[in-house]
C-alpha cells in the first residue's frame, strides 16, 4: 500500500493509530503469533524469576498465618503499615485498565485499543494482589468471613458504618466488573484463536481449538453478535466508569473518615483517585514497553498511544502535586496542631527521606513529559514510569505511616521497621502479579485484535468507496473478526 | 499348707487324661518341667507370722497415714463454710518487701491465690499495695523456683537432709554450736526471734549475722545517735506543710512508702482552689519518683547532700530554731555550690512552719545525716506532729550489715566455721566485692542455702533447700509501728519447701511445723489461755493483732550526741568532673532482686527512664557530653579496692551533674528463665566500707554498645493539653485553667475549642460508669500497671517485642517532661487506660462489629468476634488498645518474647490467671475493659441481695491498689458516688477533648506548689513550633527542637 491511498484519512485530520497501512490480516498475525509461536527464551527466564517470587509469596504467608501478624513490622502505634500501603498501591495500579478500557470508550478515545487488552489484564492482576492484603493482614485469618454479610445463627451483620466494609464491596465489585468487561472484550479475539487453531496439526491444535472453543462461548461474529456485543460492552463500560471514581474513593475513606491527622481529609477521594490513575497508568506504560519492544508490536502500540498516556501522567501527576500542596495549606490554614505537626513531621520528621522520595518521584519526575523529545523518549518514559510507580508506593506509605506512627498523644509515638517477612511478601505479590501478565501475554491476544481493526481506515464503511482497490487479504473488511 | 494350684502329675489311673497341647501330652516330662515354673511360689507362712505381718501391716498403715495436721486459715470477710466455685474467697496476710512487712488481702479462686489487693485495717497498707506486693502471684507461680532438695548441686530429699543436719547438729552441740554460723535476711518475725533466742540456749556460741543487699542500717545507727537506741522514723506527712527530703524516695523506694504516699498525698488534695497544699523540697542526685513530685527540687550528688543537709541546718539555726551544740557543730557548713537559694528558701519555710513540717534523709545517706535530722526534727518540733517513732523489732540486728558480713566471711577465711546455714537472701549475688563471698562459702564443710532458686549462691552450697513463698507458709512479723500480724498460707507449698522459722526451729527442740511455731509464739502474747483460740482466729481474720502497735514513740534527739556525731563525721570530697560519684540505688521495679525472675516487673517500665528488662548506669546531659558518652553506650566503671563493672549508660534528665546512679538488683545468672541476665550487676562495685555511695570512680568508655529499649521514647508533650498542670497561684487566680491549657489559649481567653455533637447523643438512664484520674494525687509509682497485669491477666511479650512496640498493658503511666532544661525538667505523670468514650471513634470503624457500646456506657470488647483488622486501634486518639501480634502464651510467642528453649507457657504460670477474665488469643485486640468483671460481680452481688449497688462500692484493679487514691471509678449517674463529685470538680478535664469522644475517664489538673521565695517561674512556654527530633535509633531522652 502506498501512503497516497491514505491520503483521505490526512486529509480529514485524522492519524493513523498504528503503523501506517497495516492491514487487518497483518494485525492479526503480529498479535495472535505470541501465543502460537514458541514462547521466545526471554520469556522463560522471566517466567522463572516472577513464578519463584510467587512460591516466595506463599512461603511467607504460610509463614504468616502459622505465626501471626507479629512476623510484620507492625507496632503500636503503626497498626497498618505495609500491608495496607500494598493494598493501596495495587488498587491504584488496577485503576489505569478500567479508565482505559471504560472511560475512554465511553469518550470514543480510539487510541485505547492498542493498550485496553493488557491494561484491563493488568488491572485485574492488579486487583487481585490488593485483594490479598485486606484478608492475609488481619489478625484471625479464619474468620475474616465475618466481614461478609451472611445469615449466621449469632444474628450478627457486619459493621455497615465501617469503611472497612465499604472498602469490601468496593473492590470486589470492581473486581467483578473488570474481569466481566475484560473476558467480554475478549470473545471475537478468543474466537479468532479458535479458528485459526483449525488447522493446526496434532494434539496442540485439538487442545487449542478445545479450550480457546470453550472460552469463546460460539463466537461466530454473525451480524447478530456483533450488535448484542457491542450492545453489552457500552453497558458494561457505562457500569464501569463510576467504579474507576468510586473504588478509590471508597478506599480513601479507610483513612478519610477516622480521625486521626493526616487521615482525616476531605480531599482524599479525589486526590486518592487521580494518584491511582496516575500509578495506573505508570505500570501500563512499564510494561507496554517492554512487551512491545519484546513481541515487535510497535506497529500495533505507537509512540503516539505512549505519547497519550504521559499526557495523562503529567496531569494527573500535577494533580497529585496539587494535592500534596493542599494538605500542607489546609493544615497551616485550620490552625489545628495536630494536623500542623503531622505534615511538619512528614516533611521534617523521622520518615522525611520517604516524603523527599515521594515529592521526586510523584510530582518533579512527571514534568519532565512538558518536554515532547522527552515524552517521545522510549527510555525516558520507562525510567520515569518506574519512578513513579515506586513514588506512587511511598506516598501510602507516608500516608498510612507517617500518620499513624505520631499521632495525639507524644507518649504512644513510635518509629515502623519492615521485617524480612513484610519484603517477602511484596515482593511476592510482585512475583505473582508478573506471573500472571506471562502467563496471559503467553496464552491471550494482548491487543484487542477486533478493536484494533475496528479502528483501522478499512474498518470505516466507507473506506471502500473511497479506496477501490484495497486489497482485502482476509475478505472480512466489514466485520473485524473472523 | 502346701497347695499346688495346678494338678501337674501324670493322670492317675482311671482318671481321664487330660492334656492342654499335642506337647504336653507326648511329653509330660517336660510339661511338668515348664509348669512347674508358672506355679506361684508356695507360701510359707506360720500362724504366728500372720499375725506379725497383720501386725506390720496395721503399724506400717497407721504410720504413712498420719492425719493431715488441721491448721485453721480464716477468711477476711467471707466465712469459708463451702467454697462456692467462681466466688472467689479473700484472707488477710502479710507480705515482705524492700525488708518490711505490708499487709494485704489475698484473692483466692478455689485455694489458689490470684491477685493481691491492700488490706484497709492494716497501718502500712491502709488497703493499698505497692507493684512488688501486685507481682507476688508471679512469684509464687513462678515456673522456675526450685522444686527439691539437692545436695551439691544433685537431687535430694528432705529425708536425708534432716538426718544430715541431726547428725551435724550432734556433733556441733558439743563445742555449743562454735563452729555454727548462721546468715539471715533483717526480718520482724517475732517467731524468728523467739527461735532464735530458744537455738542460743541450745546453741550458746553459735553467731547470727544478717545481711541484705539494701540495708537500713545507716537509718538505725542515726538513730542510736540521736536517741541512743534505733527506732524507726515514720512522717505523717498529711500534717507537713513543709517537707525536705535530703535524698530520700519516701514515696517509692524507701520503707513506709505506702503509708507515706497517703499522707503525702493527703496534705496536697485539692478540692477547691482555697484548700491547703503542701510543699516539697527534694534534694537528690537522681531523678526519683519523690524528685518527680516535687514542688522545688535541687539535683545534688548523693555525698554532698552531707554538706547541704549541715548548711541547711545552719540556716534554720538562724531563724531563732533552737539547735544547742548541734548550732556550733554545723556553724561553718558551706553549702554546695550553688545550692544557697534553694537552702535558704527551704530553711525559712521550715522555720515559719515550725511543727507543721518534715525533714526526711534516705536511706543512702551516712548515719550521721540521720543523726542531724532527727534533731532538726527535734528542734522543729515536729515530733509529735508529723513525726513520730517505733522501735526496731530485732535489737539485735547488727549496725552494719556490710561489716557483719565481712566478719562471716573472715570467720570462714580464718577456719572457724563448719556449718554455715543461709536462710534465704543470695550473699553471693548481691555481696560487695571485698567480701568474695563465693570463695569463703566452698572453703566451709557444710553449707546450707534455703532459697526459692537453686540460685547463684546455692551453686556454691553444700545443701540447698527449697523454701516456700510468702503465700504458702506461716509466718508473722510486726509492722513498722510494732503491730503483730500474722502470715496465713492461701495455698498447700507447691514445691515442698520449708520456710525460715520452719528451718530455724531445727537448731531448737521445736517441732518444725509453721502452724505450730507461729501459734506458741501468739499463745504468749494471749492474756489466758482461754482466750488465744479467739484471737487467733481474730488476728488471722483481720491480718493483725488489733491494738499490739507500740504506742507512738515521741522521742527528743539529744542534740550533744547528735553534734559530736556530726563533728566526728569527716565531710566527703566534693564532687566535679575529676572526681565522679557513684550512687547505689534499688531498682524502682525489682527493688533489691529478690524477685528476680518476675516477668511482670521486668516489662513494667521504669517510671522515670521507661527503659524495661534492663537497668542502666544513668548520667546527667552535661556529664554524658564530658565523658563523651551517649544513651546504650557500655560504660566501664573502676574503682580502687572494687572490682570494674560493666553497664549501659543511659542519659537522664534530671541527673546531678557529675555523678553516676547505678541501680541493684540486676544482673541474675541463675534464676530462671526471665532473669537470667537481664541487665547488669553493679554489686561487685560496692565495697563493705561503701554500701550506699562512693567517688573517686573512672568511667570509660568500652566502645560498645547495648540496646535498651523504653515503652515511651518522646518525652516532650509538644506544647499539647495532654497532662494539664498549672501552680497554686495559677489555679487560685484561674480555677478553670484546664480550660487554657496552653499559653495562646491564656493570652486570648478563649478555651480550646470542643466539638459538638451533630446527632443527638444517647442519654445513660441506668449506671454511668465513669472514672477520674488525679494527676495531682499520681505519684507515678506503677502499682495500678502491675494490678492491672494480674487481674486482667494482660500478656508480657518480653525486651524485643517491646522495642517493637507491643507491650499489652492496658493501663500506662505516660511520664512527659516539662521545660526546655534538659538538667531539670518538671515531670508530669498520666496514667492513660481506655478512657470508655461516649462517641468512640473505634466502634464504628470495626468491620464486623466486634468493638461496641453496652447501655451502661462501657465501650466493650467482643473477643470472640474480633478478626483483628487493628482499625480500631489506629482510629483510637489515646492509643490504648492492644493488639496481640503473637500467641504471647504459645510457643510461638515465647520463643519470640524470651528464650528459645522454653516452648510453652509452664503450668504453673497458667495458675496465676484470673478464672473472671479471658486470656486473649493471638489476632485479638484488646483493652481496658474498666473491670467489667468486677462490675458484673457487684451487680449480680445486689442483684441477689436485693438492693441496689452501693455508691463506692466497686473498684477497680488500679483504683484498689493505687496509694495515693489518684484513681475513682464509679456510677456518674449516682450523686452519692465519689466519681460524680470529682468528675465536676474545676480541674476536671476530659483528654483530647476537642476531639469530641466524651471521654468517661476525667483527668484532673495537676497542682504544683513552686516556692515564691525562689522567684520561680515557669519556664518560657514550649514553642509552637513542632519539635520533629530525628529517627529513634539512637534516642536520646530529651528531644531538641530543631
Amino acid at each position: 500500500m502506498s501512503a497516497n491511498e491514505k491520503a483521505p484519512i490526512k486529509a480529514i485530520g485524522e492519524v493513523y493509530l498504528t503503523k501506517e497501512g497495516m492491514t487487518f490480516h497483518e494485525v492479526s498475525e503480529v498479535v495472535c503469533k505470541v501465543t502460537e509461536n514458541k514462547a521466545p527464551r526471554n520469556w522463560w527466564i522471566a517466567f522463572f524469576i516472577a513464578s519463584s517470587f510467587t512460591g516466595v509469596l506463599g512461603a511467607a504467608i504460610g509463614y504468616l498465618f502459622w505465626q501471626g501478624v507479629g512476623v510484620w513490622g507492625n507496632n503500636a502505634p503503626v497498626y497498618w503499615a505495609w500491608d495496607i500501603t500494598n493494598f493501596v498501591w495495587w488498587i491504584g495500579i488496577g485503576h489505569a485498565g478500567t479508565l482505559i478500557s471504560a472511560v475512554l470508550f465511553i469518550f470514543r478515545q480510539k487510541w485505547r485499543t492498542g493498550i485496553n487488552r493488557a491494561a484491563e489484564a493488568m488491572t485485574i492482576f492488579a486487583v487481585i494482589c490488593a485483594l490479598m492484603f485486606p484478608g492475609i493482614h488481619v489478625g484471625r485469618v479464619w474468620f475474616a468471613y465475618y466481614m461478609f454479610p451472611f445469615p449466621n445463627q449469632m444474628a450478627l451483620w457486619p459493621n455497615f458504618k465501617s469503611p472497612l466494609i465499604w472498602d469490601l464491596f468496593a473492590v470486589s465489585t470492581y473486581f467483578t466488573v473488570s474481569l466481566l468487561f475484560w473476558y467480554s472484550g475478549l470473545i471475537p479475539d478468543l474466537a479468532l484463536l479458535r479458528d485459526r487453531a483449525m488447522g493446526m496439526l496434532g494434539r496442540v491444535g485439538k487442545i487449542r481449538r478445545t479450550v480457546y472453543g470453550a472460552l469463546a462461548l460460539g463466537w461466530r461474529g454473525s451480524n447478530r453478535h456483533w450488535q448484542n456485543y457491542e450492545r453489552m460492552y457500552l453497558i458494561l463500560a457505562a457500569l464501569s466508569t463510576p467504579l474507576v471514581l468510586s473504588v478509590h474513593s471508597v478506599v480513601s475513606f479507610d483513612f478519610a473518615t477516622s480521625v486521626l491527622p493526616g487521615w482525616h481529609t476531605t480531599i482524599f477521594p479525589p486526590y486518592f483517585v487521580a494518584g491511582a490513575i496516575f500509578s495506573g497508568f505508570a505500570m501500563v506504560m512499564t510494561l507496554t514497553v517492554i512487551t512491545r519492544a519484546v513481541y515487535g508490536m510497535k506497529s500495533v502500540i505507537t509512540i503516539r498511544h505512549l505519547e497519550l498516556m504521559n499526557k495523562i501522567m503529567l496531569l494527573t501527576g500535577s494533580l497529585v502535586g496539587y494535592a500534596y500542596a493542599m494538605e500542607f495549606f489546609i493544615a497551616a490554614y485550620s490552625g489545628n496542631p495536630y494536623e500542623k505537626y503531622v505534615f511538619m513531621n512528614r516533611a521534617f520528621g523521622p520518615y522525611k527521606w520517604a516524603y523527599w522520595t515521594m515529592i521526586t518521584c510523584n510530582v518533579i519526575s512527571p514534568q519532565l513529559f512538558w518536554f515532547k523529545r522527552l515524552r517521545t523518549s522510549i527510555p525516558v518514559m520507562f525510567a520515569v514510569s518506574i519512578v513513579i510507580n515506586i513514588g506512587m508506593w511511598f506516598e501510602r506509605f507516608v500516608i498510612i505511616v507517617t500518620s499513624l506512627h505520631r499521632d495525639f498523644l507524644p507518649s504512644s509515638w513510635g518509629y515502623y521497621r519492615p521485617t524480612l517477612v513484610d519484603v517477602a511478601i511484596y515482593s511476592g505479590t510482585l512475583g505473582f502479579f508478573f506471573t500472571c501478565f506471562l502467563l496471559f501475554i503467553r496464552w491471550v491476544p494482548m491487543v484487542a485484535i477486533a478493536e484494533v481493526k475496528g479502528v483501522l481506515p478499512e474498518a470505516d464503511p466507507h473506506a471502500a468507496e473511497e479506496t477501490h482497490d484495497a486489497k482485502l487479504e482476509d475478505g472480512a473488511a466489514l466485520a473485524p473478526g473472523e | 499348707m502346701k497347695r499346688a494350684p495346678y494338678p501337674t502329675e501324670a493322670p492317675r489311673e482311671g482318671q481321664k487324661a487330660v492334656w492342654k497341647s499335642l506337647g504336653d501330652k507326648r511329653n509330660p516330662d517336660a510339661a511338668k518341667e515348664a509348669a512347674k515354673s508358672e506355679l506361684l511360689t508356695p507360701i510359707t507362712l506360720s500362724r504366728r507370722g500372720l499375725l506379725g505381718l497383720g501386725a506390720a501391716t496395721a503399724a506400717l498403715a497407721t504410720e504413712g497415714c498420719i492425719r493431715r495436721p488441721v491448721e485453721h486459715i480464716y477468711p477476711y470477710t467471707k466465712a469459708p463454710e463451702y467454697v462456692i466455685p467462681g466466688v472467689a474467697d479473700h484472707y488477710a496476710t502479710i507480705l515482705s518487701r524492700r525488708g518490711e512487712l505490708v499487709g494485704a488481702l489475698i484473692e483466692s479462686h478455689e485455694g489458689r491465690p490470684t491477685k493481691v489487693e491492700g488490706n484497709e485495717e492494716h497501718p502500712t497498707s491502709l488497703g493499698s499495695a505497692d507493684l512488688l506486693m501486685q507481682a507476688a502471684t508471679m512469684d509464687l507461680y513462678d515456673a522456675d523456683r526450685s522444686t527439691s532438695v539437692r545436695e551439691k548441686g544433685k537431687r535430694s530429699d528432705w529425708g536425708a537432709f534432716d538426718r544430715a543436719l541431726a547428725a551435724i547438729l550432734k556433733t556441733s552441740q558439743a563445742d555449743g554450736g562454735a563452729r555454727v554460723r548462721v546468715l539471715v535476711r533483717p526480718s520482724s518475725s517475732p517467731t524468728l526471734l523467739r527461735l532464735r533466742t530458744l537455738a542460743a540456749d541450745k546453741f550458746p556460741h553459735t553467731r547470727v549475722h544478717s545481711y541484705t543487699p539494701i540495708a537500713e542500717s545507716n537509718s538505725r545507727e542515726g538513730a542510736r545517735i540521736a536517741f541512743g537506741q534505733a527506732v524507726v522514723p515514720r512522717h505523717n506527712f498529711a500534717f507537713a506543710k513543709t517537707i525536705v527530703a535530703l535524698d530520700s524516695d519516701f514515696l517509692h523506694g524507701e520503707q513506709g512508702a505506702l503509708h507515706a504516699t497517703k499522707g503525702f498525698v493527703h496534705g496536697r488534695k485539692l478540692d477547691r482552689p482555697s484548700d491547703p497544699m503542701s510543699r516539697l523540697y527534694v534534694v537528690e542526685p537522681s531523678l526519683t519518683v519523690t524528685g518527680s513530685n516535687a514542688d522545688e527540687r535541687l539535683r545534688l550528688p548523693a555525698s554532698e547532700v552531707d554538706a547541704f543537709a549541715r548548711a541547711l541546718a545552719a540556716e534554720v539555726a538562724k531563724h531563732a530554731i533552737e539547735l544547742g551544740s548541734v548550732k556550733d557543730a554545723v556553724a561553718d557548713a558551706k553549702a554546695p555550690e550553688g545550692t544557697e537559694r534553694f537552702l535558704t528558701a527551704a530553711a525559712e519555710e521550715l522555720a515559719a512552719n515550725k511543727g507543721k513540717c518534715a525533714v526526711v534523709a534516705g536511706r543512702r545517706q551516712p548515719a550521721h545525716v540521720h543523726a542531724l535530722v532527727h534533731a532538726l526534727n527535734t528542734a522543729l518540733e515536729n515530733v509529735g506532729h508529723t513525726t513520730s517513732y517505733a522501735p526496731v523489732v530485732d535489737v539485735t540486728e547488727p549496725a552494719d550489715l556490710g561489716a557483719d558480713l565481712k566478719a562471716l566471711a573472715d570467720d570462714i577465711d580464718q577456719n572457724k566455721v563448719d556449718i554455715l546455714l543461709i536462710l534465704g537472701g543470695n550473699p553471693v549475688f548481691d555481696a560487695p566485692s571485698d567480701v568474695k563471698l563465693a570463695e569463703q562459702i566452698d572453703k566451709v564443710p557444710t553449707s546450707i542455702h534455703l532459697s526459692s532458686h537453686f540460685d547463684e549462691t546455692s551453686e556454691h552450697c553444700t545443701w540447698h533447700l527449697p523454701m516456700t513463698h510468702e503465700l504458702e507458709a506461716w509466718g508473722d512479723g510486726r509492722a513498722f509501728d510494732g503491730t503483730f500480724s500474722i502470715q496465713q498460707p492461701l495455698i498447700a507449698p507447691l514445691h515442698d519447701g520449708r520456710s525460715v522459722i520452719e528451718l530455724m526451729a531445727h537448731l531448737t527442740d521445736e517441732a518444725p511445723r509453721g502452724h505450730e511455731l507461729v501459734r506458741a509464739t501468739f499463745r504468749e502474747r494471749a492474756a489466758t489461755p482461754a482466750r488465744f483460740e479467739g484471737a487467733w482466729k481474730t488476728a488471722l481474720r483481720l491480718g493483725l493483732d488489733a491494738g499490739s502497735n507500740s504506742v507512738r514513740f515521741e522521742a527528743h534527739a539529744t542534740l550533744d550526741e547528735v553534734a559530736a556525731a556530726i563533728k566526728k563525721a569527716p565531710l566527703a570530697k566534693s564532687i566535679g568532673p575529676s572526681n565522679l560519684e557513684v550512687a547505689f540505688a534499688p531498682c524502682n521495679k525489682i527493688h533489691d532482686g529478690a524477685s528476680g525472675n518476675n516477668p511482670w516487673l521486668y516489662e513494667v517500665p521504669d517510671p522515670i527512664t521507661k527503659i524495661v528488662w534492663d537497668n542502666a548506669a544513668l548520667v546527667s546531659p552535661a556529664t554524658a557530653k564530658a565523658l563523651g558518652i551517649e544513651s546504650e553506650d557500655v560504660i566501664s566503671i573502676a574503682r580502687d579496692g572494687s572490682k570494674t563493672i560493666e553497664v549501659a549508660a543511659w542519659v537522664q534528665p534530671g541527673q546531678a551533674d557529675n555523678s553516676i546512679t547505678l541501680t541493684l538488683g540486676w544482673g541474675r545468672e541463675n534464676v530462671g528463665r526471665y532473669g537470667n541476665g537481664r541487665g547488669f550487676n553493679v554489686s561487685p562495685l560496692r565495697t563493705t566500707k561503701a554500701m550506699d555511695m562512693m567517688d573517686g570512680v573512672h568511667v570509660s568508655k568500652t566502645g560498645k554498645t547495648y540496646k535498651l529499649v523504653q515503652t515511651q521514647d518522646h518525652d516532650r508533650m509538644e506544647g499539647r493539653p495532654i497532662a494539664i498542670d498549672a501552680t497554686l497561684d495559677e489555679y487560685k487566680t484561674n480555677p478553670q485553667f484546664v480550660l487554657f491549657p496552653n499559653e495562646e489559649e491564656k493570652r486570648s481567653g478563649s478555651p480550646t475549642p470542643r466539638t459538638l455533637p451533630l446527632w443527638d447523643r444517647a442519654k445513660y438512664e441506668g449506671h454511668k460508669w465513669g472514672m477520674t484520674i488525679d494527676l495531682n494525687a499520681c505519684t507515678g509509682c506503677n502499682a495500678c500497671v502491675v494490678a492491672c497485669i494480674a487481674e486482667n491477666n494482660v500478656a508480657f511479650v518480653g525486651k524485643e517485642q517491646v522495642y517493637r512496640g507491643r507491650e499489652m498493658h492496658w493501663l500506662r503511666i505516660d511520664r512527659y517532661f516539662i521545660g526546655e532544661s534538659e538538667d531539670e525538667p518538671e515531670v508530669a505523670f498520666q496514667p492513660v487506660a481506655c478512657v470508655q468514650c461516649e462517641e468512640a471513634p473505634c466502634e464504628n470503624v470495626c468491620p464486623v462489629n466486634a468493638t461496641i457500646h453496652s447501655e451502661e456506657g462501657l465501650n466493650d470488647m467482643a473477643y470472640n468476634r474480633c478478626i483483628g483488622t487493628r482499625y480500631c486501634a489506629n482510629n483510637c486518639p489515646y492509643k490504648v488498645r492492644r493488639f496481640n501480634f503473637l500467641e504471647w502464651r504459645g510457643p510461638e510467642g515465647a520463643q519470640q518474647r524470651v528464650q528459645d528453649t522454653y516452648q510453652e507457657i509452664p503450668e504453673t504460670e497458667k495458675m496465676a490467671f484470673n478464672p473472671n477474665v479471658t486470656v486473649r488469643m493471638r489476632g485479638v485486640m484488646e483493652k481496658c475493659t474498666y473491670c467489667v468483671q468486677r462490675i458484673e460481680e457487684a451487680k449480680i452481688g445486689s442483684r441477689r441481695e436485693g438492693r441496689a449497688i452501693g455508691a463506692n462500692e466497686i473498684k477497680t484493679a488500679c483504683q484498689q491498689t493505687c496509694p495515693a487514691d489518684a484513681i475513682v471509678f464509679g456510677d456518674l449517674n449516682n450523686a452519692k458516688a465519689e466519681v460524680a463529685r470529682l468528675a465536676r470538680s474545676d480541674r476536671g478535664y476530659a483528654l483530647l477533648a476537642i476531639l469530641g469522644t466524651h471521654p468517661r475517664t476525667t483527668h484532673l489538673g495537676k497542682i504544683r506548689n513552686p516556692s515564691p521565695a525562689l522567684h520561680h517561674h515557669r519556664e518560657a512556654p514550649e514553642p509552637t513550633k513542632p519539635a520533629l527530633g530525628k529517627p529513634p535509633e539512637h534516642r536520646t531522652p530529651v528531644e531538641t527542637p530543631k
